[in-house]
Parts: C-alpha cells; sequence; structure tokens
C-alpha cells in the first residue's frame, strides 16, 4: 500500500513544479463559470421566477461550480496510458512490482487531488463574487462524500478506455466522445432536473449521473432520500465498472504479452 | 570568386539562471538572472565559390551557429557577413534559392511519406518547372545512388540511406553553395564513405562549394581541401588540410621487421623506442627533430631489413593537439 | 501566385501522409463530428426549455456553430501548427523552415494538418445548412464570415505563441488563451454585459470568430461586416509583425527531432 501513496505524493509534487499549467487549470473553471453566469442570469430574466424546477440561480452556479471541478479533477489515465504504451514507458511499469491498475489509480488521485483544491478555491471565489454564499455545510459534506464515488467512476471509464491504447494507441477521440456524453448526459451542463421527463427517464438508468449530476445536486439541495438513493446507484455502478476493468486488464495483459511488451 | 566573406561575426545567447529549490524559482519568476554566453566570438573567413571547406571543432564551438548565421536562420548580435552577394538574415529568402543546406540532426524529408515525394514538394518549393524536378531527381538518384529507395517511407529508411536522401534533397535546386552541419553524424564506416564519394562528385561536376561542419577528421580528409578549426567561439586555426599534415604531422611511426635478432640493448639518438621484439622493433620520431633518412640509415645498418612500416598518427590527434594549443589563450 | 502554389504542394504532401494512416485519419473526422454533435445536444436541452434567449433560438446557436466550427476547422486542417508554433519555436524547430526560400509563418503553419479538423469543417457546413439560414447571399456571408474566423483564430494564437521567442516555453499560456478564446466563440455575447463585449471584440477576440460573423450572416449590416473585417486585418497585422520582430530574436536549438 505504501508505494501506492509514494506514487500518489510524487505526482502532488510534481504537480506544482508547473505553475504556469496549475495556474491555467484555475482560469478554466473562471471562464466557465463566468460564461455560465451570463447565460443563466439572462435565462432567470427571462423566465421572470426566482426558481426553474425547484433550481434558484444561485443553486444553479453552486450546481455548474460542483460539475465543473469534477470533470477538470477527473483522472486522466487512457492519455497516460497512451503516452506510455507510444514511448514504451509502460514496458518500464509492467516490469516492476505494481499492480498496473492500481499504479494508475493513484496516479490518476495525486494528479487530481492538487487540481480538485484549486478549482474550489478559485470556483468558490468566482461563484460567491456571481451568485452569494455557498451551500449549507450538509451539502459540502453530501457533495464530497458522492464526489469520491463519481472519482473512482470516472477512473474506470478512463481506464477502460486506456486500455485501448494497447491494442489503437490513440484513445484521445474515445475520450473526447465519452467526455461529451458525460457534459451532457451526465448533467455538467444543465441539470437532469431540467431535462424533458422522458430524458430523464433514460439518463437515470446510466452510470453517467452518478459521475456529475449526484455530488452536484446534492450539494446544492442536500435531501436524505437522494443521498441514499445516489450513493446505492453509485456504488452499483462502481462494482459493475470494476468488474469490467478486471476482465479488460487480463484480456490486454495478453495482448501485451503476445506484442512482445 | 568570393562565395562567403564573414566579418569579426559575433553571436551572445542570454540564459536564465535558476538556483535549485522552490524558493529560488519564486525569485527567478520576478527577478531573473541572466548569464551572456558568447557561442561565436568575432570570427572571420573567406571562402572561394567552389571550395571544400572544412568547419571543425569539437561540441559547442561555435560551429552550428556559424551555420545558422550564414543561412539567415539566426541574427548575429554584432559583426557582418555576405553569402553569395547576400546578407543572409536580411536577404534570406533570396539566399535560400542559392545555397542548399543539411543539418544532420534535423532532417528535412517528411517521416511518413516517400523521399520522393519531399523532392517533388522542393521542386515547388524552389519554382522549379516539374520537368526540370524530374531531370534533376533522375541525375541525383543516380549520383547518390538511392534510385531504389525513393519509394520507400523515410521512416524505414537506414540512417544511411536517409542521410543519402538529404543531402541529395538539398541539392536538387542547383546551389552554389551547400552547408553542411554534421552531415556524416551517427553513419557507420560505409554509409560515410558514401555520402563523401557522392559530394565530391557533385562538387567536381557542378562546381558546388561545400562548407562543411563535422567533429569527424575523417570528414575532413576524405573531402576538404582548406580547414578551419573553431574552439570556443573563436578560429584557431586555418589552413589547407595538406599544410597542416605537413605542419603537424610530423611525427612518424616506424615499424621495421629484421631477418635476424635483434640487438637487446637496440638504441637510436632522437628516436623514442616503443619496443623491442626479438625480430622487429616499433620506434617514433618527429622529422623537425631527427631526419629521416639518418633514421632510415641507422635502421639499415641494424641488419637485414624484411619489412618495414611508415605511417603518419591519426588526424584526429593532431586536432586534438591543437585544441589544447589553443585552450590557454582563449580561456 | 508562386506561394498559392507552394501552399497547394504543401497540402497536396499533408494529404498524402494523412493516407498513410488512412483509418485514422478517417476515424479522427467522423469522432469529430460525433463530438461536436454531443456537445451541441445541450442546446437542444437548453432551447426544448426555453425556446428564446435574448433574441437567439436553436436556429441561431446552429449557426453560430457552424460557423465558429468551420472556422477553426479549416484552420486545423490547412494551417496545423497554429496551435503549436509556440513550441516549434521555443525547440528550435524553425530552422528547417528558415533554410527554405518561404515565408516562414505561412510555412510553418501549414506544414502540419490535423485531420480532426475536417470533421470540424464537415459538421459545421452540416449545421449551417441545417439552420435554416442557406440562402445565395446567406451562403456568401457564411463564407466571409467563416474566412474572417479562419484568420483570427490563426492570428490570435500567433500572437500569443509568438512570445515564445522572447519567454521560451509558451504552452500554458497558449492553452489557456486558447481555451478561453473557444470556449466563449460558441456562446451568443448578448449574455454578457457591455465590458465583457468588448474584451471579446479585442484582447479576446471571441465574438470576432462566433456572435459577429453569426449576426453578419443573420442580417447584412454594414456595422458587423466593419467589425469582421477590421477585426480579422488588425489581429493578421499584429501577428506577422509580432512574429518578424520575434525572429530575430530567435535561438534556434540542437534537439534532435523529426519532422512529421
Amino acid at each position: 500500500m505504501k508505494k501506492y501513496l509514494a506514487i500518489l505524493k510524487m505526482q502532488v509534487i510534481n504537480n506544482l513544479a508547473y505553475p504556469g499549467d496549475f495556474l491555467g487549470r484555475s482560469v478554466s473553471i473562471a471562464v466557465f463559470l463566468f460564461i455560465f453566469a451570463g447565460l443563466w442570469q439572462t435565462t432567470y430574466i427571462i423566465a421572470g421566477t426566482a426558481s426553474i424546477n425547484g433550481l434558484t440561480f444561485a443553486n444553479m452556479m453552486w450546481y455548474l461550480m460542483m460539475a465543473e471541478t469534477i470533470e477538470l479533477g477527473r483522472p486522466r489515465t487512457n492519455r497516460i496510458i497512451s503516452e506510455q504504451v507510444k514511448n514504451g514507458e509502460v514496458a518500464y511499469i509492467l516490469s516492476k512490482p505494481y499492480n498496473f491498475v492500481l499504479y494508475h489509480f493513484s496516479f490518476g488521485l495525486g494528479d487530481g487531488l492538487m487540481r480538485i483544491v484549486i478549482n474550489i478555491l478559485v470556483g468558490i471565489l468566482v461563484t460567491w463574487l456571481l451568485a452569494g454564499p455557498p451551500p449549507s455545510l450538509l451539502g459540502w459534506g453530501m457533495a464530497l462524500i458522492t464526489m469520491v464515488g463519481a472519482w473512482i467512476l470516472h477512473f474506470c471509464m478512463m481506464a477502460l478506455i486506456g486500455l485501448a491504447a494497447f491494442v489503437v494507441e490513440e484513445t484521445n477521440s474515445f475520450e473526447l466522445i465519452y467526455q461529451k456524453f458525460v457534459f451532457v448526459l451526465g448533467g455538467m451542463m444543465l441539470p437532469l432536473d431540467l431535462f424533458p421527463q422522458w430524458l430523464q427517464e433514460i439518463v437515470r438508468v446510466l452510470p453517467f449521473p452518478y459521475m456529475m449530476y449526484a455530488p452536484a445536486r446534492l450539494f446544492v439541495k442536500p435531501e436524505f432520500d437522494l443521498f441514499l438513493q445516489m450513493l446505492a446507484g453509485q456504488w452499483f455502478w462502481v462494482g459493475v465498472l470494476v468488474v469490467l476493468l478486471a476482465l479488460a486488464y487480463r484480456g490486454s495483459e495478453k495482448v501485451l504479452t503476445v506484442n512482445g511488451g | 570568386m568570393t562565395a562567403i566573406e564573414v566579418n569579426q561575426l559575433t553571436r551572445a545567447f542570454q540564459s536564465k539562471r535558476k538556483a535549485a529549490g522552490l524558493a529560488a524559482s519564486a525569485r527567478a519568476l520576478f527577478q531573473p538572472e541572466y548569464n551572456t554566453v558568447e557561442a561565436v566570438r568575432g570570427i572571420s573567413f573567406r571562402m572561394e565559390a567552389g571550395e571544400l571547406l572544412g568547419f571543425i571543432g569539437p561540441n559547442g564551438a561555435g560551429k552550428s551557429t556559424t551555420i545558422k548565421m550564414l543561412t539567415g536562420i539566426l541574427h548575429p548580435s554584432s559583426g557582418g557577413a555576405r553569402v553569395l552577394g547576400f546578407t543572409p538574415w536580411k536577404e534570406r529568402e533570396k539566399l535560400a534559392f542559392q545555397i542548399g543546406t543539411v543539418f544532420g540532426q534535423r532532417p528535412q524529408l517528411w517521416y511518413h511519406l516517400p523521399a520522393i515525394d519531399t523532392f517533388l514538394l522542393f521542386g515547388k518549393i524552389y519554382e522549379l518547372d516539374d520537368r526540370e524536378t524530374q531531370k534533376r531527381i533522375d541525375l541525383l538518384a543516380e549520383a547518390f545512388e538511392i534510385r531504389d529507395l525513393l519509394e520507400t517511407p523515410v521512416r524505414k529508411l537506414s540512417l544511411g540511406q536517409r542521410m543519402r536522401c538529404e543531402v541529395a534533397a538539398s541539392l536538387l535546386h542547383r546551389p552554389k553553395l551547400i552547408l553542411l552541419d554534421e552531415p556524416s553524424i551517427g553513419l557507420d564506416v560505409v554509409a560515410k564513405q558514401h555520402i563523401r564519394d557522392a559530394i565530391r562528385r557533385m562538387n567536381q561536376e557542378e562546381g558546388v562549394g561545400v562548407l562543411l561542419t563535422s567533429h569527424d577528421a575523417g570528414d575532413l580528409e576524405a573531402l576538404c581541401k582548406r580547414v578551419i578549426i573553431v574552439n570556443h567561439g573563436q578560429i584557431v586555426y586555418e589552413d589547407k588540410v595538406s599544410n597542416l599534415k605537413r605542419k603537424h604531422l610530423t611525427t612518424k611511426l616506424v615499424e621495421v621487421r629484421y631477418a635476424e635478432e635483434v640487438p637487446a640493448n637496440f638504441r637510436l639518438d632522437g628516436v623514442e623506442i616503443l619496443k623491442v621484439g626479438r625480430y622487429g622493433v616499433k620506434l617514433r620520431f618527429d622529422t623537425d627533430q631527427t631526419a629521416v633518412d639518418s633514421v632510415l640509415a641507422h635502421l639499415s645498418g641494424v641488419g637485414e631489413l624484411v619489412d618495414i612500416t611508415i605511417s603518419d598518427p591519426p588526424l584526429e590527434e593532431v586536432i586534438a593537439k591543437i585544441y589544447r594549443e589553443a585552450a590557454p589563450a582563449s580561456s | 501566385m508562386k506561394n498559392i502554389k507552394f501552399l497547394f504542394a504543401l497540402w497536396k504532401a499533408n494529404l498524402q501522409a494523412a493516407l498513410e494512416f488512412r483509418a485514422a485519419f478517417l476515424t479522427q473526422i467522423i469522432f469529430m463530428m460525433i463530438n461536436n454533435g454531443a456537445y451541441f445536444m445541450f442546446w437542444f436541452l437548453y432551447f426544448d426549455k426555453f425556446k428564446n434567449v435574448r433574441g437567439w433560438t436553436l436556429q441561431d446557436m446552429m449557426l453560430l456553430y457552424g460557423i465558429a466550427a468551420t472556422a477553426w476547422g479549416l484552420a486545423a486542417y490547412f494551417f496545423g501548427h497554429f496551435t503549436t508554433l509556440g513550441e516549434v519555436i521555443a525547440n528550435g524547430r524553425l530552422d528547417y523552415y528558415l533554410s527554405l526560400p518561404k515565408p516562414v509563418l505561412l510555412h510553418v503553419l501549414a506544414s502540419k494538418s490535423l485531420g480532426s479538423g475536417m470533421g470540424d469543417v464537415i459538421y459545421g457546413i452540416g449545421s449551417f445548412i441545417l439552420s435554416g439560414y442557406l440562402s445565395w447571399d446567406g451562403f456568401l456571408r457564411y463564407v466571409l464570415g467563416v474566412l474572417a474566423g479562419v484568420c483570427i483564430f490563426i492570428s490570435f494564437l500567433t500572437i500569443i505563441q509568438s512570445l515564445s521567442f522572447w519567454l521560451g516555453n509558451t504552452v500554458a499560456l497558449s492553452q489557456i488563451a486558447l481555451s478561453a478564446l473557444l470556449t466563449f466563440s460558441l456562446y451568443p455575447s448578448a449574455l454578457f454585459n457591455s465590458a465583457t463585449k468588448f474584451v471579446l471584440l479585442t484582447i479576446i477576440p471571441a465574438a470576432l470568430v462566433g456572435t459577429v460573423p453569426a449576426e453578419f450572416v443573420r442580417s447584412f449590416t454594414w456595422s458587423s461586416l466593419l467589425q469582421m473585417s477590421a477585426g480579422a486585418l488588425i489581429f493578421l497585422v499584429l501577428a506577422v509583425s509580432m512574429f518578424r520582430s520575434g525572429l530575430r530574436r530567435y535561438e534556434s536549438g540542437s534537439a534532435i527531432q523529426v519532422e512529421v
């Protein structure tokens, strides 16, 4: 276990070595929040109501802030695996006493932790200025708990896409499309509450809402029933995806040995 | 006719200096400290049209920086240069039509395409008409023996094959002068020989001038008539290659074999005895201090000679000696 | 004229290189189209609920996306080095271009082609057609708007990345600039207050690749034509002069590289 903690720590330090990139990421969240504040402010004025489908303008902004934080803090495992397959570094990692998947889990977590922290800080600042004070402590609690499951779900998806690199090398396109599905169906750009009823029903049986919508929605409106419901769904999907990932890893290990590393 | 005229050419680079550690990084962000490094310090020389000139020196001597200024890639800090009548950094495009360049570490051929495609693209870049391009490709394909390689994607060629295509590509537009920066880097003996032969041939047939940088003395010996040696950004030696040899290759190595046994106390004035065997002797002497015929006379006086070999030390050693001799003055 | 011939020769070589990896090329195109479509689902959902925001409807958003995607795609496909120019400068890879007798900036930019750009172009044209603004004069205005957009995208990134001549590595900076430009360009500037609108016309010229050309296609006005063409021209002149003055400070380098 210690060696995985060490990787995690290395990544955190690594992140601090490039202050430029670091700052760049916080600019992204500020730009995003600024644009969406413009869009929703206008929308609420036009709608002429304080709340749309139960969400106020402040709710909306804090929801978006949380969702964007998760998006920017999710692991980039597929890119790292692709890179390692292309430059041959993968052979070094496989020849060391690591579990390949756990290695990337701690690598991604170390990488993501710092980003989540900086984005939350910048996000709070910007959102507070644009939409008033943040939600209650209960909201923070529920959001943080469901973020764990959300992050693991993201990791499983990214790792699955990443393993495809053993076969096709370039996995960027897969990631882009996956990302767009999470953007829309996961509720990053628009809370599920505003979807037409029929679409809400379809989306709720997919894993995407548990990656974005769950923590963001619980953050602004911490409801206990919804919390339990989301938690159950989330960990059900974690179970499914972990099994899939384990199977896929076994398969790709074979491919790799066939290719001679 | 003068092809290149360089006058007090100087180029300095600034590099940011930063101590180790996070605190130093933060300080460097607000108060950067700079080091100025003079890569080229007041170099002056001339090169005639059609000449084969070697430009040699150790890594970091300023060879590449000089070549890059002569092609207009870099602007100098001070000093002047005329290449084929142009000031390179001011009339870069006009000059580029007249010269060819090969940077040994920077391929110009498109990696994923067969070389012929880059040749055709270069034909367009140099504004040749298609028939002219084709004629040149045929001629170069023959001179560089690359006809069979032209249609293979460059990534599948060996380094030697690729380099031949690179040099051929630089000659496509019939330049008056080619500047070759380390054309033989990383090549094996056979591949080097191949490239040198082709370059020499193009020089003889088309009169193209060749300015070549290398740290391989072999290139110099095989190709160049005249040599400029640079170190620490300055010219430390400039002369004909034959003079370089005559003046500096004054040490001779001699090996002799006799029909009878050599006396164990064999010795000779002014000669360094390297080894005395039962039937043979190996020795070294300097022709400036000891006359050749006296050595030979003495050797044949010892007994009946069966075999004799007289050789020069490798040119590399001579050049290394010149570097060492020049070092104290410049540092 | 000779430079045009040369550009065509470069594009041909790029296409030949892309066709060496035909499957990857096609995949990139198709995936980029799906990617754009998936992203646009947001606006379907949004307008399904709200219909109209400050005079912008789903149709108008399709038009705006059509223009921005086509402009971006053309820039990426024909001048693919415009997002990586800074690396070319910082790694000393300009040597190659400087040793050939053609305009350096043009030569660098056109020496790379991003296959995915073709996907953006196809998507963009499709989005424009479906937007319902297709007519003879509408098409002409669309072409003009797209050309201004291409010019702004390339010039803006060239300006930012030319800083590499002075600062060395600008990867982080150009990524920030790029994502700000792109993100803002995909939203109507009617959403923002006038100070922001001004920023989007000048420092981050996102309105010039999205909102302004889209309004110009919706209905001809001299003011939007003027904004577009003056903006494109000014940014182009700035980019070329920044790059030129940077060349004087170019430091080359000795990294071993492969020109792909």
